[in-house]
């Protein structure tokens, strides 16, 4: 299973650069949203229509389920990071995801066991890569999709497209899509998962728990913006990326007082080889991934020609983050912090 | 006496090599990072000076050092050398294929031989093929070997179809042959998507971040194969007025259009594996430069190299400051500007008629 482990990872990358691109040209979508509210309400039955029928249908809704008590507790509302109201007559316990932080996310929260299905892409944890694989993106296929009976399936706003989520509201399954852009996002999308699958508890931890491990970064960090970090999404061998504002890597190196060299940049940029060497970053973040074969990523960039004044480079300071610590809307950007937190200032 | 003034002159070699340095110079002096002429000017001075302190007196004179050296030296001197040589490459390949096919649109890209190179590299890296003896060269003897063979392919089709390889037919074809390659590219990435980054390079086409090494091969590969095309130069003339008239003359139609074609493949493949597939240079270039030098190879293939090296160098210019400090593809640039100018062209020929 290596194999598919480290494909979906390089995949991942690509992917994920595209969507961030994608996200930051319509991020203002989902300006003033705030939070989703998830409520615990009576209505038992209602297809995730719009907001508007969700306010004027309590009462059909309720005469149509006439039969069922009123004081159903079981069934659950949520309101999708795109201002859609989905209702589920209980908290679902067949899921597909189709983009790897919503599984990381299920797993967090200990709902791993209701994936029925998962992108080609989803890679951590490893047990995931027993859950049947479906095809994800413009090759998303909806027959796959349907045979695995889900009751709910999970993706975010550039995974798919609008066609193939009405395609599959028509078969009835619940579409709920994702869409964090920054930290605050991924609790709000943990939040929402953990509704939906009636593990609100366990997602008030996971979310509480990632509050506090950045808090304590932040607090602890001793960085007054002096320093400057390169985060670098694509190597120099293929094309330089990298993050700029308004993504996770940027948010947390601001967290812990460093300074984003390419803040100038909106989301993942591809930037030019003379920009870094004249921006001399003090740090070096490397996302790439390693093949097992030639030197390491780390080793790579030391022995890039005319690198050798970069400030990093000198100092050997460069970090390589192999498993998307950083760069998914997921808990584990909690841990991706820590290890750029312990790479600056030191573990203790 | 004749044959004299068909030749490339002396001024004319003067002028386009002067056009070449100039261009090489401007591109050299801008970049990304704005570093000021004359602080340039010191960097190359003292970098020469200590070089040629080293070979000659054999002293350990101190090297340059610092962020603008590495820029300059590390950084945009190789780049901007392994573009010159890469547009002169592709543009003499892409007017040695309009000579010989007899057809205006024939080139790399249109015909098909870059994607097929490319594909080439792809199913290397994919599979891991390498050569014992030249670890680093699988990707450039597959790209190689799969150009020709696309020209084979494409040409061996054509001919089954068409004796007379006319232009449309031979073009219909490399459409359909560019497709069918870009789909078997869309297979080896779902057996080999681990490494779909490096896949996808390949196809986009790029010179950053390439070094000296990248453009002594390049430079090696010029020189041989492009000596050879520069050699057949007569040939061209005689297949570009009609392969029987070629035969009369007494060139070995055979001979001379296969050696033609290893070089063609060979100089496509070498540029695709180092700098990825790159379109439209050798098509809009040799068609800008044939309105200055008329149609006659002699006088067209130097110019198309010397042409194609100032094209593609002010293409890498623009992808590299356009959009500073962001970085544009430079195969975005060149089917840009190329498609513009080659609808220009287009018309303003059919017009005159």
């Amino acid at each position: 299973m290596k194999l598919s482990v480290k494909r979906t990872r390089s995949l991942a990358a690509v992917l994920a650069a595209a969507m961030l691109l994608a996200l930051t040209a319509c991020g203002s979508q989902n300006d003033g949203q705030g939070p989703s509210e998830s409520t615990v309400s009576s209505v038992a039955e209602q297809d995730g229509g719009s907001q508007s029928a969700a306010e004027d249908s309590a009462d059909d809704a309720a005469e149509q389920d006439g039969g069922q008590e009123e004081t159903d507790s079981t069934s659950v509302t949520v309101t999708d990071m795109v201002g859609r109201e989905i209702t589920l007559d209980e908290p679902a316990t067949r899921v597909v995801a189709l983009t790897p932080s919503d599984c990381e996310i299920l797993y967090a929260i200990g709902a791993g066991d209701t994936l029925v299905g998962r992108g080609t892409y989803c890679d951590y944890p490893a047990e995931v890569s027993d859950v049947p694989a479906v095809d994800s993106g413009s090759e998303t296929n909806i027959e796959q999709i349907l045979a695995l009976k889900p009751q709910v399936l999970l993706m975010s706003t550039m995974s798919q497209t609008e066609e193939q989520a009405k395609q599959l509201e028509e078969a009835g399954v619940h579409v709920v899509i994702s869409d964090a852009q920054d930290i605050e996002g991924v609790y709000t999308a943990i939040e929402m998962i953990g509704a939906l699958m009636g593990k609100d508890q366990e997602a008030a931890d996971v979310v509480g728990s990632m509050r506090s491990s950045f808090a304590e970064i932040e607090e602890k960090s001793a960085g007054d913006g002096s320093k400057t970090v390169y985060f670098e999404v694509s190597p120099l061998e293929y094309g330089l990326w990298a993050a700029g504002s308004n993504t996770f890597m940027d948010e947390v190196a601001n967290m812990m007082g460093l300074t984003n060299c390419f803040a100038d940049l909106d989301g993942w940029a591809s930037v030019s080889e003379e920009q870094v060497l004249e921006r001399n970053p003090d740090y070096i973040v490397t996302i790439t991934m390693y093949y097992g074969e030639g030197p390491l990523p780390e080793e790579e960039i030391m022995a890039r020609p005319g690198w050798e004044n970069v400030t990093a480079v000198k100092n050997k300071a460069i970090l390589n983050l192999q498993n998307n610590e950083l760069s998914r809307p997921a808990p584990r950007l909690a841990e991706g912090a820590k290890m750029l937190f312990d790479f600056v200032y030191g573990s203790e | 006496m004749k044959t004299r003034k068909e030749r490339f002159r002396a001024l004319e070699y003067l002028f386009f090599s002067a056009l070449t340095v100039a261009v090489f110079c401007l591109c050299v002096c801008i970049g990304s990072v704005n570093i000021p002429l004359g602080k340039t000017l010191s960097v190359f001075r003292d970098a020469l000076s200590s070089i040629i302190q080293r070979c000659l007196f054999r002293s350990s004179a101190a090297f340059p050092e610092g962020t603008d050296v590495s820029i300059l030296l590390t950084v945009r001197l190789p780049r901007v050398l392994c573009v010159a040589i890469t547009g002169a490459a592709l543009s003499l390949v892409g007017a040695a294929m309009q000579g010989l096919l007899k057809n205006p649109l024939a080139d790399g890209s249109t015909l098909g031989v870059s994607s097929g190179a490319a594909l080439g590299a792809v199913v290397a890296i994919a599979f891991g093929i390498t050569f014992p003896a030249l670890p680093f060269a699988g990707t450039m003897v597959m790209a190689i070997l799969f150009a020709f063979l696309s020209l084979l392919i494409i040409l061996g089709l054509t001919a089954r179809l068409d004796r007379s390889l006319s232009t449309n037919t031979i073009i219909l074809i490399g459409v359909i042959y560019s497709m069918f390659v870009s789909s078997l590219m869309s297979i080896v990435i779902t057996f080999a998507a681990d490494r779909v980054q490096h896949i996808t390079f390949w196809t986009m086409g790029s010179l950053q971040g390439k070094g000296y090494p990248d453009a002594a091969i390049l430079f090696g590969a010029l020189l041989v194969f492009g000596g050879v095309i520069l050699f057949h130069q007569r040939e061209l003339n005689a297949f570009a007025v009609g392969e029987e008239n070629a035969r009369h003359i007494g060139v070995n139609v055979r001979r001379v259009k296969l050696t033609l074609l290893i070089a063609v493949s060979g100089l496509v493949g070498v540029c695709v594996s180092v700098g990825g597939s790159i379109g439209f240079v050798g098509l809009v270039t040799p068609h800008m430069l044939r309105m200055l030098t008329g149609p006659n190879h002699r006088r067209l293939l130097p110019a198309s190299l010397f042409g194609g090296a100032c094209f593609l160098m002010l293409a890498d210019l623009v992808a590299r400051i356009l959009l500073n400090p962001r970085e544009l593809n430079i195969g975005i640039v060149t089917s840009l500007t190329g498609a513009v100018v080659f609808v220009c062209i287009f018309y303003r020929t059919r017009r005159g008629k």
